[in-house]
């Protein structure tokens, strides 16, 4: 017995410590700093990293330092649920993240119980600022905007015949529906499928999807995937176009697949960094690659960045860290704050309001060139 | 008619893959009865060494496609081969006379050792390996697109397998890792030195294993630190499918799984591909326990 209560006095203090150590103001970041999607959560941390240097160079927020810790969601629903109840028990007051809408879903209800405030920065899905959780926002647009600006993109290729990739995750699902209903009488959909993620050998598919013979084939996957679809696809001899969700919105795409094999794919996507036009995102472009020795690749780091800064003024405004005042603030007096992805404005549901898609292509070179 | 020939090609260069990791987990369970979970990522291992072979020596320019393509393989080969007898040493030897989960539990951990090591080590982004490694050929074959690549490959697999079934079945070590295989103790009492029959096998079953992940590499270009445990599952099923234990079962299970996955993505549907592959599984062992070609029945007690 008495062994017992030395070990639950261990404990205690164990998980207490942390909390006590608090000193100055905790902000989580939950990425994919493994798994699959690993360049992305990676990225995120090296920009919070940067801009948190840059708030405690300037005395921090309200008289202390802003700490960022960070937890790994490996890209995987159950690891991020882990890692969103390991940030909670550290006393965080917000968390930025996460990448993928599947992950993010998982641990929305945990961060709500717990009363700390969630901006997701590459979570999209319809789905997730549609429970009236208050205090879930994401400073990604979502995809009923991005599957209007896709079919528009269809449409304007003059395609009839249109197939469906996805993949079946939260985000991927939820796009080729929203494309699928919004392509109702405009064009004809030959193939709605989705495929298994991680796998290399696609060949099977492409065979299949060939059968069906589309004009254009709408895959709203992953980059990894779209990669080796566009590889073996070429491989094929097949010509069609392809065109991608925002998750292909990546220069990894064009590593794997190769720049023959990519040439021509068109994707949506919020603008690249290169292209953000305002001179904050400049300044804080070079400020990047000054640390870090090249330039951010996704825009999803760029906007856990804009979520970083967007609770440093909302804290600051409010003078508090009390998650009701900020997600109050968040909600109704918070407009047009100069992000480095544009003007950022949420609704009552926590969705970034204004931002639409562009429609960008990839040239013979590789590079993501934006469609005017 | 086209659609299916041409889902059967696709389906037998997967399996020849299967095939030849599914090797790796058979051998070492037919000699230890232990499920080597840090195979797939000898696989995984044998990608990135031949990345960084093939870039760091540039051998298809000294040796020109062919051969340098077959020298970066041997290399690749031999260095996962020692990674796989370094690993038998660390993980599995001190377990040898431990309970079987204890060394179950060691390869697991021991698997989620070796992938972040590749990830600390490579990092987290995707690693591709140079496009024009082999003349990218696409035979036209009545109506058929085979890449050239993938007719290599799936050549460059049965070569392989074939010598290693000889290996076995007609040497006299290979003769000594089948009694091994059989009866551990009896066959120490004939003189057969067990320790290194079973350094032998971590040592081809791992080059085996990185073999194929240069293939991978090489044909599907990208690689990452993670794919180890895709393939390793698909390869573990494998095995079983053709009879845990038995070389010939691992290669024709391996062929058999790649083949039903394409044609259950086909004809049925894709996103159910996996689903009817584990359902073929589970309607094989149901009617053959052992798998197809397993022959050692319920140990006697």
């Amino acid at each position: 017995m008495k062994r017992t209560l030395w070990g639950a006095l261990a404990l205690s203090l164990l998980l207490a410590g942390p909390v006590m150590a608090a000193d100055g103001i905790k902000i989580g970041l939950m990425g994919p700093m493994t798994g699959s999607w690993a360049s992305e959560g990676q990225e995120m941390k090296q920009v919070l990293d940067l801009l948190a240097k840059a708030v405690n160079d300037q005395g921090g927020l309200l008289g202390k330092p802003v700490v960022v810790v960070s937890e790994d969601d490996g890209g995987d629903p159950r690891t991020a649920a882990l890692a969103a109840q390991r940030l909670a028990t550290q006393g965080v007051v917000a968390v930025v993240g996460t990448y993928g809408s599947a992950v993010s879903e998982a641990t929305q209800n945990i961060y709500n119980e717990a009363k700390i405030i969630q901006i997701a920065n590459g979570s999209t899905a319809i789905r997730l600022s549609e429970k009236g959780l208050k205090y879930f926002f994401r400073t990604c647009p979502r995809d009923d905007e991005q599957g209007r600006v896709a079919v528009q993109a269809i449409e304007k290729m003059g395609a009839k015949k249109v197939a469906i990739l996805h993949d079946n995750t939260t985000y991927a699902k939820g796009l080729a529906d929203e494309a699928k209903s919004l392509l109702a009488g405009k064009a004809e959909v030959v193939f709605f499928e989705a495929l298994t993620p991680k796998e290399q050998d696609y060949t099977a598919i492409l065979t299949k999807l060939k059968a069906a013979a589309p004009e254009v084939v709408f895959f709203t996957g992953y980059y990894p995937e779209g990669g080796l679809l566009l590889r073996q696809k070429m491989e094929m001899n097949w010509p069609v176009p392809f065109i991608g969700g925002d998750a292909t919105n990546n220069p990894d795409l064009v590593k794997i697949a190769g720049n023959k094999a990519c040439a021509g794919f068109r994707f949506l996507s919020a603008p690249l960094p290169k292209d953000l036009p305002s001179e904050g995102a400049k300044s804080f472009l070079s400020q990047f690659q000054t640390q870090y020795g090249s330039q951010p690749s996704s825009i999803y780091a760029v906007l856990a960045g804009d979520g970083f800064r967007v609770l440093c003024e909302a804290i600051k405004a409010v003078g508090s860290t009390d998650p009701d005042k900020v997600a109050a603030y968040l909600h109704k007096d918070f407009k047009n704050f100069p992000g480095l992805t544009g003007a950022i404005s949420f609704n009552e549901k926590g969705d970034r309001v204004g931002e639409v898609y562009r429609v960008y292509q990839v040239d013979a070179a590789g590079n993501f060139i934006l469609q005017p | 008619m086209e659609q299916f020939f041409q889902q059967l090609t696709n389906g037998l260069a997967v399996g020849g893959i299967y095939a030849l990791i599914a090797l790796g987990y058979t051998m070492v369970y037919g000699v230890l009865k232990l499920i080597n979970f840090a195979h797939g990522d000898l696989f995984t291992i044998g990608a990135y060494l031949g990345l960084t072979l093939l870039t760091s020596l540039s051998l298809t320019d000294r040796l020109g496609p062919f051969w340098g393509v077959v020298a970066l393989a041997a290399m690749a080969m031999g260095l996962v081969a020692l990674v796989g007898a370094l690993l038998e040493r660390v993980a599995y030897r001190p377990l040898r006379e431990s309970p079987r989960l204890s060394a179950v539990v060691s390869a697991l951990g021991a698997s989620i050792f070796l992938s972040n090591a590749v990830m600390l080590i490579y990092g987290a982004r995707f690693h591709v390996y140079p496009q024009d490694l082999l003349p990218k050929i696409t035979l036209d074959l009545f109506g058929l697109q085979l890449p050239l690549v993938r007719v290599l490959i799936l050549a460059a697999s049965l070569v392989m397998m074939t010598a290693l079934y000889l290996f076995i079945q007609k040497t006299r070590i290979g003769t000594a890792i089948r009694a091994a295989a059989i009866d551990q103790g009896a066959a120490r009492l004939m003189g057969i030195d067990v320790d290194r029959v079973i350094l032998l096998v971590f040592l081809i079953g791992p080059a085996l294993g990185g073999v194929a992940g240069v293939m991978v590499g090489i044909y599907y270009g990208q690689i990452n630190f993670t794919m180890g445990w895709t393939y390793g599952l698909k390869a573990f099923t494998a095995a079983i499918l053709g009879g845990i234990g038995n070389i010939p079962g691992a290669m024709v299970g391996g062929l058999l799984l790649g083949v039903i996955e394409a044609m259950g993505a086909a004809y049925i549907s894709i996103a159910w591909k996996d689903a009817i592959a584990f359902c073929i599984l589970i309607a094989i062992l149901i009617v053959r326990p052992t798998g197809l070609l397993g022959e050692r029945v319920a140990e006697k007690v």
